[in-house]
């Protein structure tokens, strides 16, 4: 089973600042204090689309566990590794196209899979979502003066699956074998919706906290160009690490 | 700063992520960004390299394969529905 959960938002801010506060959302906890969580971000590939004239991004994103304790409570600590602070990699590729005004992304988690897959994918758009693109107002991506954008939250928990019980199998971790006979016994549907419907229920929260923090950085990007902001930031920075030392 | 998940990219990390950012808002997103982003190709390997070693010590390679596969089985079943 699949649980899905979509919510619309608009910011204020043109569409290419709004895509350029996307891409800085993670950069310092300076600029967006509700990135701490965010342990590291790297790209791991970048290309405009010749043909189309489309960025695709590829980062990935190392965050403290958003495994909510509720989720870890319900799960044996061999599953759990004895602990929910463990850190996840999230994957999340991104396309903008500047001509079109539009910029869609999807990001999900790489490891805790076998218990639950969180997918979030995000489409911005200088046009309305309940508004098609056919009678779209005939503005520019550039002067339009908000963005619009649709989040979509997946949950889907595989606990107990055939696919997940042969990784298990070959894991070579003895305490995870057990796992598999654990969850028969226990019926894996109802604790696979479990755990989808407490992870759906805890990212209210945590959606309206990634929204503040794009606004901050579309604040910062509003008063400054992005160079005057990062230049600022490396100031600021350097100087903490001239305290420290 | 954005650190990168091994820390001995950082510093080549950084000097890539500015670059970007720099493209990104002075070039692609005026329009100008329709060949690549050359100026900073460069500094973009030299960060992969170093990355790709970070990824493969840590089996993230081997995760995001399986992401790979998982997402093409998921847009298999997605197809047939439509």
């Amino acid at each position: 089973m699949v649980l899905t959960h979509t919510t619309n938002h608009s910011y204020a801010h043109p569409f290419p600042t709004v895509t350029l506060a996307f891409f800085l959302r993670y950069y310092s906890p300076q600029l967006n204090p509700f990135s701490s969580h965010v342990l590291s971000t790297d790209t791991i590939s970048s290309h405009v689309d010749p043909a189309t004239g489309r960025l695709h991004t590829t980062r990935i994103h190392l965050k403290k566990s958003r495994m909510p304790s509720a989720v870890i409570k319900l799960l044996p600590t061999s599953v759990t590794g004895g602990a929910g602070d463990k850190s996840t990699y999230v994957v999340e590729t991104s396309t903008v196209d500047i001509r079109e005004g539009w910029m869609k992304t999807e990001s999900r988690n790489l490891n805790f899979t076998g218990v639950l897959s969180v997918t979030e994918q995000q489409h911005y758009s200088v046009t309305p979502p309940d508004q098609s693109p056919d009678t779209k107002p005939s503005l520019s991506p550039a002067t339009s003066s908000n963005t619009y954008v649709s989040t979509t939250f997946s949950y889907r928990s595989s606990l107990g699956n055939r696919k997940v019980d042969k990784a298990v199998a070959t894991s070579d971790d003895p305490n995870r074998s057990r796992f598999g006979g654990w969850i028969s016994g226990w019926g894996a549907k109802r604790i696979q919706s479990s755990i989808e419907s407490i992870a759906s229920n805890k990212t209210d929260d945590q959606m309206v906290k990634s929204r503040d923090g794009m606004g901050m950085v579309l604040e910062r990007l509003r008063s400054n160009g992005v160079v005057a902001v990062l230049r600022e930031l490396r100031r600021r920075e350097g100087n903490v690490f001239e305290q420290s030392g | 700063m954005s650190a990168s998940l091994a820390q001995e990219c950082n510093e080549v990390k950084e000097r890539y992520d500015t670059c970007f950012l720099k493209w990104y808002s002075e070039k692609y997103l005026r329009g100008n960004g329709k060949t690549d982003d050359n100026e900073c190709a460069g500094l973009f390997k030299d960060y992969q390299k170093c990355l790709k070693v970070a990824l493969k010590d840590r089996g993230i390679d081997k995760l995001l394969e399986e992401a790979r596969e998982d997402t093409k089985e998921n847009d298999a079943i997605h197809m047939q529905r439509k």
